[in-house]
Order: C-alpha cells, then structure tokens, then sequence
C-alpha cells in the first residue's frame, strides 16, 4: 500500500471519528435538553396547579364567608376564581402531554363546574331570599348544605389535585433522575470519544512518523554504502512511494558496481597487459645487446674509431630501452608484488635507504621521531627511496640537504621530504608524475621517468595523494599522505 | 670428448650458449636441434647420439620442453640423461622438479656466465661433465 494510500485513510479515519464525535455529542446534548424542557415544564405544571388549586379554596371560602355573613364583600375572589380558573385551565391544559394527567384535569374541571352550580344555586338563592326570610335558601341549606354536598365535591377536587400533584412530583422525580443521568453519561461519553480520537491521531502520527523515518533511513543507509564504495542492493517488500527510489539506488548501485569492476578489469588487463609487452620486449633487446658484444668479440681488431662510436650509441640507447622496459615492467607489477600490509617503522625504513642512497655529503635531517605505520613494506620502500633518490640526483646545491618531516591527520600520516635543488617549473607539477616523463634532456641525465609514476600510482593505490611545491632555485617539497588503516 | 645436446629454437640463444660454454671452458661436442621432435630424432633416428647432458628449453615449436621431459623419461636407455632447463626465471624450473621430471639444474636466460648468481649453475655444469 503506497503511504499516499494510508495517509488518507488515516486522516479519514480521523475525520469520521471527529464526525462521529460531533453527531454524539449533538444527541446527547438533545437529550439532556429535552429532560430540562420537560423539567421545566413539569415546574410549570405545578405552579398552575398550586395556583388554580389556591384560586377554587379561596372561592370556596370566599363562598362560606358570604354565607355565614352575608357580606358580598367575600364574594370577590369567588367571583375572581370563575373568571381566570378557566383561563389558568386552558393553559394548564396546554403544558400537559400526559393523556391521564389531561382526564384528571378535566375531572377537576367537571367537579369544578358542578360545585359552582352548586355554590351559585345556594348564592342565588340567599340574595333572592334575604329581604323575605330566606325559605328556599333554608331549604337549600338544608337540603346541600347540611348534607355535606360542597364538602364533597372539595374533598374530591382536593383528592384530584393530591393525585395529579403526585403524578406531576413522581414524573419529575423520575425525569431529574434521568437528566442527571444524561449528563453523566454525556461527559463520560464525550471525554471517551474526546480521548479516543486523540489516542487515533497520535497513533497514525506515530505510525506515519515511523514509516516515513524507518524508510528514509533504509534510503540513507544504502546511499552511504554506495558512497563508501560498497555497492550493495537490497530487497524491498514494501510497495509505496519509497519503493521507487529505492529500485533507483538498486539500480544506481548496481551500475556503479558493474563500472567499478569493468575498470577493476580493465585496470588489471592493463597491469597485465603492460607486463607482457615490457617481458616480451626484453627478449629480443637481449639479443640485440648480445650480437653487438659478439660483434665486438669476434671483429675486435677490425672495428675502426668510427664504427665504435656507433657501437657505443647503439648500446647506449638498447640501455636506454631496456630501461624503460624494466621501469614499465616495474611498474605495472607493483600490484603483483603485494604480499599483505604489516607494521613498518618508517624510523628505520628511512635510516636503511638512507644509508643505501644518500652519500655523504648530503645532510639529511629527519625532524620528528617518524611513526611506525600499517603498509606494504616494498611499496612504502619504493615510495620513500624513489622520493628520497630524487631529491639526491637532481641536487645541484653545494650543501645537498633533504629534510623529512610527518604531520598526524588523524585518518591520515602526511610525509613530506623537501630538498634544496633546482626546484621545480610550476608548468610541470602534472607532467612529472607521468610515466615516462622526464625533465632534464635523456642523454645528458640518464632518467627514465618512471619513478614518480610508480610512487603516485602506490600512494593512489592505497588510497594516498601526493602533491608537489617548488620553487625555481630554492627547492622541491613532496608531501604525500597514506592512511593510517 | 663430452657430448652436449642442445635443443632450442632461438638462433641467438643456441650461440649464446655456445660462446657460454667456450667462455667457462667447457670442451665439448655440442649437437643441436631446434625443438623436441628434432631431438629426439637425434637421440632415437639412425645416425643417434648418446649425449652426456641435454640442454633444453621449455618453450619450443611442435613439441615443448616438458612434453620432451615426459618422452624421455618413458625411455629405459633415455631416462637417465641428465637434463638442463634453459629457462628465464628459476620458478619455472623449480615447478619442474617438484612434478619429477628428472631435471638436474637450470640456466637462466638471458646468459651470463660472468655473474655471480650463476656461479652454482656454471660448477654444477662442470662437475656433471667432469664425473661422467
């Protein structure tokens, strides 16, 4: 799966989860609303209840004080209570949304309206009858009245509140206990959701994080290896976006590898090649070299000055050739002559060739005590001496000097030897190192110009370089380094 | 008269050797031929020599020097020739006596009798000619 892929599908994931979050709380807060409202409500209810209850007892004693008194001054809340008792029962009516609490009201209505008959019958009648001694009052009192008619009636519409209150208060109780509940249940719900799409968010972080980071170090890896000349590939099981640019370093990897070792090759088919041709060339050059002493054996009386003269070239210059030849030779066998580093002391490698190339009159000064060093004795040897005879056959000073020094790199000795020659022409500070090149004229200096081709070809070799500085009439430094593993 | 049977291919190296063993003083008669098949026509054909010491060289036309070597060795009266190697570097022939080819000694190419280093090959020539 391309990490495109599970990008999006995390951050959907994330998205749906947030969706899901906001719906729930969106219905829980419905919930808790809906218990409040009905709450609410149910005050309401109660309060309209208290409130009508309250108006019918005061019509009531408002009724019993005009009986006993004949006041109608205490008829005013009775009158007050016909009024609005409708009023506040229509709105009562209105709040309720339970059917039984809707017929209970109406029963109170009913019980209501029956005592009012009543109650208006026995006013009627004590109004109309004052003035002529009350009969049908007094029958009425007897007959309603006193056989206890309204006290019935209150009792039942006093019964009905007591259950339609109970109902109310028990519904409340129950709906207080339900929005509690909500409310817990919303925050716990809200803080597992809450916490759930956070855990989900870090996790796809650090999932992401990790591929991403696990897959560019894969990439990093490789491309070190491949830097460091180790052209390894590696098997990639994953197939995503990082797949591609691993193949590409497979591939570049795997390139370079198949250059590295079609040179390593051709390198080699050189060395060889070179071995072959110098090998093969001394043959007939010996033989040349031999007719001409043959020549001189057999025909010693008979050869004139002049015919000597170009014996002696011939000779000089089958010298000549054959000394390139060896130099060739040398050359392109410097790698057949390896036989495994070891420890050298270069103290001593520089006091042997010192003893075996410098002649006395040449001072050399080695200024620090030289370090012991991991390298193939004969190339180092070869190094030092070709360096070391250099700087001893080109001096024309009149006090030769050679002075060797070392500097610790770290990874890294560098060598210098400097003398006090001829120096140098900045012109040829390439050329010299190129086989075969010389700077002097060949038949005033016998040089081949091999020397320092060898030498920078052992210190290239082993991963070394060299470098020249000079200065016409004052001297030439060489300063080479070779690594310390 | 001590009998030498040279085969080599090279004109300048069958002089060479010739003028060696002059220079060291070694008298002798000196056949040669040019390469194994010639001989060993000369140590089998009609007109067959029995010689005190061959010296051959190894890299020959038609038949090699260590093709030569495993030829004569098969042949009862041949067998205990003794055999020089011209050869130039001394681990071919130090290749050759470990594969027991009956190789006495070795001269090496280019010749030189007036080194050193050849002072063993130039005593033990002459001892060999000298004892036989």
């Amino acid at each position: 799966m391309t990490i495109r892929l599970k990008l999006l599908l995390g951050f959907f994931t994330l998205i749906f989860v947030f969706v899901v979050v906001f719906f729930a709380n969106q219905s829980l807060a419905q919930e808790v609303l809906t218990n409040t409202n009905y709450l609410n409500n149910s005050e309401s209810v109660i309060r309209n209840s208290n409130i009508l209850h309250k108006e019918m007892i005061e019509m009531q004693s408002g009724f019993r004080g005009f009986l006993l008194t004949n006041q109608e001054v205490f008829l005013e809340p009775y009158y007050e209570g016909i009024k609005s008792v409708p009023l506040i029962l229509i709105e009562q009516k209105a709040l309720l949304s339970s059917a039984q609490q809707k017929s209970k009201l109406d029963s109170i209505y009913i019980l209501h309206k029956e005592w009012v008959a009543y109650s208006d019958s026995l006013i009627t009648s004590k109004k109309d009858t004052l003035p002529e001694g009350g009969k049908r009052y007094q029958k009425l009192f007897d007959s309603k009245l006193k056989m206890e008619v309204g006290k019935k009636l209150n009792d039942k519409i006093h019964e009905m509140y007591t259950s339609f209150d109970n109902y109310e208060y028990g519904v409340r109780q129950e709906r207080r206990f339900v929005l509690q509940k909500s409310i817990k249940s919303t925050r716990l719900i809200s803080i597992i959701l809450l916490l759930t799409s956070v855990l989900m968010g870090l996790v796809s972080s650090f999932y992401f994080i990790r591929i991403i980071t696990t897959r560019i170090s894969t990439m990093v890896n490789l491309a070190e290896h491949i830097s460091q000349g180790s052209f390894k590939t590696l098997v990639d099981s994953k197939n995503d976006e990082f797949t591609k640019l691993l193949n590409s370093l497979n591939k570049m990897s795997e390139t370079l590898n198949k250059n590295f070792e079609e040179l390593k090759k051709k390198n080699k088919e050189l060395d060889q090649f070179a071995y072959v041709v110098s090998h093969d060339l001394k043959a007939p050059l010996r033989g040349i070299s031999n007719i001409i002493s043959w020549l001189e054996e057999d025909h010693e009386k008979d050869i004139t000055p002049e015919v000597n003269q170009n014996l002696i070239l011939i000779k000089g210059r089958v010298l000549r050739l054959e000394n390139m030849i060896n130099g060739l030779l040398e050359y392109a066998r410097i790698e057949k002559t390896r036989k495994g580093a070891e420890q050298v002391n270069i103290n001593l490698l520089i006091q042997e060739l010192k003893d075996l190339l410098v002649p006395p009159k040449t001072v050399v000064t080695i200024k620090e005590d030289l370090p012991i060093i991991n390298a193939e004795k004969l190339h180092i040897e070869q190094v030092f001496a070709n360096l070391i005879s250099n700087a001893v056959k080109y001096n024309n000073a009149d006090k030769p000097e050679i002075i060797i020094e070392y500097l610790d790199l770290g990874n890294y000795y560098q060598f210098s030897i400097s003398d006090n020659g001829p120096g140098i022409d900045k012109l040829y500070f390439d050329k010299i190192f190129e086989i075969f090149q010389t700077l002097q004229e060949r038949d005033a200096f016998e040089s081949t110009g091999v020397g320092l081709a060898i030498v920078k070809k052992i210190i290239e070799d082993n991963k070394g370089s060299i470098n020249v500085e000079s200065m016409l009439g004052t001297g030439t430094k060489f300063a080479f380094t070779w690594p310390k593993n | 008269m001590k009998e030498i049977l040279l085969i080599e291919d090279d004109y300048l190296d069958v002089e060479s050797v010739k003028r060696a063993l002059k220079k060291i003083g070694v008298k002798c008669n000196l056949s040669v031929a040019h390469n194994g098949v010639d001989g060993l026509t000369a140590l089998t054909g009609n007109d067959k020599i029995s010689p005190d010491l061959i010296i051959l060289d190894i890299n020959m036309p038609k038949m090699n020097g260590v093709e030569f070597l495993n030829i004569i060795k098969s042949y009862y009266s041949l067998k205990n020739i003794k055999t020089f190697i011209l050869t130039t570097s001394v681990e071919e022939y130090d290749k050759l006596a470990i594969e027991n080819l009956g190789v006495h000694g070795y001269i090496l190419k280019p010749l030189d009798f007036k080194k050193e280093t050849t002072d063993d090959t130039r005593k033990l020539l002459a001892e060999l000619l000298e004892n036989n």
